[in-house]
């Protein structure tokens, strides 16, 4: 018993980065409907600064985490401004080619300014708990916490706030929104802004709990588009419940089936899952 | 007199200056950015380093020329593919005859594959996977041993130390690691032992917790880690974290710096790497010693232990080159090799057989050591049990 709760412990921390991730995707894919491929790209980067002032310029980290959240939201204005916005009135094909070309551009500057070494941020958490045989270090802890925070913040941000309510209505049915006087220009900056911030939070979590690498990035967008079918394409409840049983489902599978197997055994899930709901998880059957 | 003097003077400035416009192109192919960079880009440093310090003692004598040396270096990312397409281009565009790095076996396979064919000489580094030097490739030589060689004298000293059931987590999806793996364990099983896990992970996972937490409920004496640097020390971390407290055993290959980028001195106290006796600052040679100092002054960073591998290619090499007689003759050039007799300057501790640098199969070996981190360092605490002629003969018996 103790192992299969140490595993969904486990699970969960990852599952914490999932959500994350997905949740960036997700939004931008709901009202939008732009697939943003560089989301994991752009996650790393924010990691990788993180990284670069808390080492670098000796920041604190908390101060680190700051200011490359400030630079998220500005960076997630350029990139809707500059890459996506001349492209929204044409076909589909065009912001799917953008959106694989910044990709490669966010890659190669990653690999540019913060070079090919992996990189770990440093955090000096690193007591576990020890509570009847179940282990947490300190660092996953904070992660989960600081996952499921933002998860809540993120959904009191949609469900209880004006721009929230606009962002839903866009997302529902654009022309009506405009009818409603919603600037419907403004809330792909701002989808953009909190799913940009949202990939920061993740990238320095994966850049504290693991490492920050070339290719990483792609690695985390694969998990978070299969988290968004399996939890339902633009659901916000989706993604958190999508991956959650991701991240659950590797560990549990790695623990107790097979650890070659872990990711396949993952998206074996995902597609059995599929077969019942095509909607995914919560989505809504159209 | 005088004139005679001055002739004399003026020709063998004329031969300095003949000389020194002599070149030689030498290629690299190694992994300089991903996953192999770790062991790929400390390589072609080492052999810039090497051709630097033979070009400042006067070049490679062949007769009356000498010829400097310069590096061409390429990236291959530790990818076949990639590994052909930069091995084709030394040799097909750049002209190149002689091609070292290596330090990944999936790419060296590829081009060992094809390069008997080819007017050239390739020497692998770090590459571990037995069947390179299997395949009677009469112009290939390695200065690593294969892993296998390596991993049944680690297989003996954990028996010795005890360990009855041992856990083993790696990147078992790559040959040579698997290859070591066996080759422990067919040792261990002699010594009444057993492997009562196999746990794997691929080479960008850094979340081993979930194997580690099967491993922790298998309650093994000991654990043994076989991978590449980055997701082991990861391995090593989430072990403490997970409060496994068994010995650690590991093959690996990682630099003291490498290494505490991810995980503190503290979490890795006590592990030990069983591999061949690489280079550690505390275990060096004067060469070695000289070779740390001098790699640290160039490139800014420590030398990683297995990048010697690569500079002492390049010693080689050049001795060869020098027996032969020749740099165009590369069949000469690769005879020679397979004559030689250790060279002064190399760092590594090889164990010549028949008193040959290389055996008929091309084959380098070093001895064996088991290195323990502490205190922030890795030291050597003691040689493993290593017969280089007997595994020569065996390595000559595998098509």
């Amino acid at each position: 018993m103790v192992e299969v709760i140490q595993q969904i412990i486990n699970g969960i921390a990852i599952g914490g980065v999932y959500v994350l991730i997905a949740l960036g995707l997700t939004t931008v894919f709901g009202i939008l409907g732009i697939a943003h491929f560089a989301h994991g790209s752009v996650s790393m980067f924010g990691g990788y600064l993180t990284f670069f002032f808390v080492t670098g310029w000796g920041f604190p980290l908390l101060l680190a985490i700051l200011v490359a959240l400030i630079v998220g939201l500005v960076l997630g204005v350029l990139i809707e401004l500059l890459a996506y916005r001349p492209v929204r009135d044409a076909n589909h094909i065009n912001a799917f080619i953008v959106a694989l070309g910044l990709t490669m551009m966010v890659e190669g500057l990653n690999l540019e300014f913060f070079g090919h070494e992996q990189v770990v941020i440093p955090t000096n958490l690193s007591r576990v708990f020890n509570i009847g045989g179940v282990t947490i270090p300190e660092l996953r802890l904070y992660v989960i916490l600081a996952a499921a925070l933002l998860i809540v913040a993120m959904t009191l941000f949609v469900e209880k706030t004006k721009t929230g309510q606009a962002i839903r209505a866009v997302a529902e049915n654009r022309d009506a929104a405009i009818l409603m006087g919603v600037n419907v220009n403004t809330i792909p900056l701002v989808v953009f802004s909190i799913s940009t911030a949202l990939g920061v939070c993740a990238g320095v979590m994966v850049g504290s709990l693991f490492a920050i690498a070339p290719g990483i990035g792609e690695g985390l967008v694969v998990k978070g588009f299969a988290v968004l079918i399996l939890g339902g394409l633009g659901s916000i409840p989706g993604a958190v419940v999508g991956g959650l049983v991701l991240g659950i489902t590797e560990a549990l599978a790695a623990g107790f089936i097979s650890s070659a197997y872990k990711d396949v055994i993952a998206f074996v899930v995902m597609i059995g899952v599929l077969l019942f709901r095509p909607q995914g998880l919560m989505g809504k059957a159209s | 007199m005088r004139l005679t003097a001055i002739t004399a003077a003026f020709a063998l400035t004329a031969t300095a200056a003949f000389a020194a416009d002599k070149t030689l192109d030498i290629g690299v192919s190694d992994a300089l950015t991903g996953g192999g960079a770790v062991y790929g880009l400390p390589q072609a440093n080492a052999v810039k380093l090497a051709a630097k310090e033979i070009n400042a003692a006067g070049g490679i004598k062949v007769g009356d020329d000498a010829y400097m040396l310069n590096v061409i270096a390429y990236d291959d990312k530790a990818n076949p593919t990639e590994a052909s397409n930069a091995v084709r281009k030394l040799i097909d565009r750049d002209g190149v005859k002689y091609i070292l790095g290596f330090c990944c076996s999936g790419a060296t396979g590829a081009v060992a594959s094809f390069i008997a064919d080819e007017d050239a000489v390739m020497l692998v580094g770090n590459a571990a996977e037995r069947s390179i030097t299997t395949r009677e490739i009469p112009n290939l030589t390695r200065t690593r041993p294969p892993a296998d060689y390596t991993g049944a004298a680690a297989g003996t000293f954990v028996a010795e130390k005890g360990h009855k059931r041992v856990a083993v987590l790696g990147a078992l999806d790559v040959g040579f690691y698997a290859s070591y793996v066996d080759a422990f364990e067919k040792e261990l099983n002699k010594a009444g032992g057993e492997i009562v896990s196999r746990e794997a992970f691929g080479l960008k996972d850094r979340d081993m917790s979930p194997q580690l937490t099967k491993i922790r409920g298998q309650e093994p004496d000991a654990i043994l880690v076989v991978g590449y640097v980055e997701p082991a020390a990861f391995i090593y971390r989430q072990a403490v974290e997970l409060g496994i407290d068994v010995p650690r055993y590991g093959f690996t290959s990682g630099s003291e710096e490498q290494f505490l980028r991810v995980a503190t001195s503290e979490q890795m106290e006590g592990v030990w790497d069983l591999r061949p006796t690489e280079l550690t600052l505390l275990s060096a040679s004067d060469n070695g010693k000289a070779y740390h100092a001098n790699y640290s002054a160039e490139f800014g960073i420590a030398p990683s232990p297995s990048s010697p591998y690569a500079y002492d290619q390049t010693y080689a090499l050049k001795d060869a080159i020098e027996a032969a007689g020749s740099v165009d003759d590369t069949a000469a050039v690769a005879a020679a090799l397979r004559g030689l007799s250790v060279p002064d300057e190399v760092v590594m501790q090889y164990l010549p057989v028949d008193g040959k640098m290389f055996d008929v199969n091309g084959q380098a070996y070093t001895s064996n050591g088991a290195f323990q981190w502490q205190s922030g360092n890795w030291v050597f605490v003691q040689d493993l049990p290593s017969d280089a002629a007997a595994y020569s003969a065996f390595l000559s018996t595998i098509d």
